[in-house]
C-alpha cells in the first residue's frame, strides 16, 4: 500500500501505517502516533485513569480534526 | 479524583435528586390543595389524576436520577443514596473512609435542596407541600412502611447490581434503567410510605420542615433508614450469591 497523502503530492512512498479513523495508508511523515489515556469504571464507582495507555495512529487530517474540534 | 471532589459530586447529585424529586411531590400537594380527596388513603397526591400523580412524581425522580448518573457517575459513582453506598461498602466494593464522607455529603446535599426548594417556592412548599417529606399513609403501620421501603430499595439495588456493578452488563444503560426503575417503584409503592428508598431523600425535607415550620416528622425517620439499608444490603449480597459461578 502507498501513502495516500504522498500520492496526492505526486510522490510515491510506501505506507507504514493505517489511520484508525479514515483507513488511509500513511508513510512515517504523515502518520501521528500518540498514547491515549485509558479509563476504567464509572457508575456506580468513580472512573479511574489507568497508568497504562494505548497507542493510536492517525493521519494528519484526522489528527487535526480531533484536536481542532 | 480526590475524595473532596467525589464528595462534592455526591452533594450536588443528592441536591438535584431532592430538589426535583421531592420537590415534585411538594408541588403536587400544592396544586391539589383545596380539592376533596375521595378517601382517607388519599392525602392529596392522587386527587388530581389517581395513580397518574405518582407516575408524574416517579418520572421527576427518574429523570433527575438519570441526569445525575450520566453527568456525575464517572466522578463519584453517583450513588446519591446512603443505602446504595452502604450496600457497596458491605459487599467490600467501597472503602470505609469514602463511605462515611459520601453519606455526610449526601445528607448535606439533601438538606440544602430542601432549603433551596423552600426559598424557590415560598412557605407554601413547607406548610402545604411538606417539602415532599415521606411518611406512612393512613392505615399503614410502622412495620408495613419499613417492609415497603425495604422491598422497594431491594429492587433498586438489585437493578444497580445487574445493570451497573456486574462487569457483564451492557454499557451505557445504567442511568436510564435505574432512573426508570425508581420511577416504577415510586408509582407502585408511593402511596404506602412515600417510597423514599433513600435515607438522605427523607432527611432533607424532615430537616427543612423542622426548622422552617416546626413540624417534626422525626418519629418516622427510622423507617427510611432501616427499610432502605436492609433492602439494599440484602439485594447486594443476594446478587453476589446468585451470580457466583
Amino acid at each position: 500500500m502507498k501513502c495516500y497523502l504522498c500520492a496526492k503530492e505526486g510522490k510515491d512512498r510506501d505506507a507504514v501505517a493505517i489511520c484508525i479513523v479514515c483507513g488511509m495508508g500513511v508513510c512515517m511523515d504523515h502518520a501521528i502516533r500518540e498514547e491515549v489515556a485509558v479509563w476504567e469504571g464509572g457508575y456506580p464507582f468513580p472512573a479511574k485513569k489507568l497508568k497504562r495507555t494505548v497507542p493510536r495512529i492517525l493521519c494528519k487530517p484526522c489528527y487535526s480534526a480531533y484536536h481542532e474540534g | 479524583m480526590s475524595l473532596m471532589k467525589k464528595s462534592v459530586a455526591e452533594l450536588v447529585g443528592t441536591f438535584l435528586l431532592v430538589y426535583f424529586g421531592a420537590g415534585s411531590a411538594a408541588i403536587t400537594l400544592m396544586i391539589s390543595k383545596g380539592s376533596s380527596p375521595p378517601n382517607p388513603f388519599n392525602i392529596g397526591i392522587g386527587a388530581l389524576g389517581g395513580l397518574g400523580d405518582w407516575v408524574a412524581i416517579g418520572l421527576a425522580f427518574a429523570l433527575a436520577i438519570s441526569a445525575v448518573i450520566y453527568s456525575l457517575g464517572r466522578i463519584s459513582g453517583a450513588h446519591i443514596n446512603p443505602a446504595v453506598t452502604i450496600a457497596l461498602w458491605a459487599t467490600k466494593r467501597f472503602a470505609t473512609g469514602d463511605m462515611v464522607a459520601y453519606i455526610i455529603a449526601q445528607m448535606i446535599g439533601a438538606a440544602l435542596a430542601s432549603f433551596a426548594f423552600a426559598a424557590t417556592v415560598g412557605m407554601d412548599a413547607v406548610t402545604v407541600g411538606g417539602l415532599g417529606a415521606t411518611a406512612p399513609f393512613p392505615g399503614i403501620s410502622y412495620s408495613q412502611a419499613i417492609l415497603a421501603e425495604a422491598i422497594g430499595t431491594f429492587l433498586l439495588m438489585l437493578t444497580i447490581m445487574g445493570v451497573a456493578v456486574d462487569e457483564r452488563a451492557p454499557p451505557g444503560f445504567a442511568g436510564l434503567i435505574i432512573g426508570l426503575t425508581v420511577g416504577g417503584i415510586i408509582t407502585t409503592t408511593g402511596n404506602i410510605a412515600g417510597s423514599s428508598l433513600n435515607p438522605a431523600r427523607t432527611f432533607g425535607p424532615y430537616l427543612g420542615d423542622q426548622i422552617l415550620a416546626g413540624n417534626s416528622l422525626w418519629q418516622y425517620f427510622p423507617i427510611y433508614v432501616i427499610g432502605p439499608i436492609a433492602g439494599a444490603v440484602i439485594a447486594a449480597f443476594l446478587y453476589d450469591y446468585l451470580s457466583k459461578e
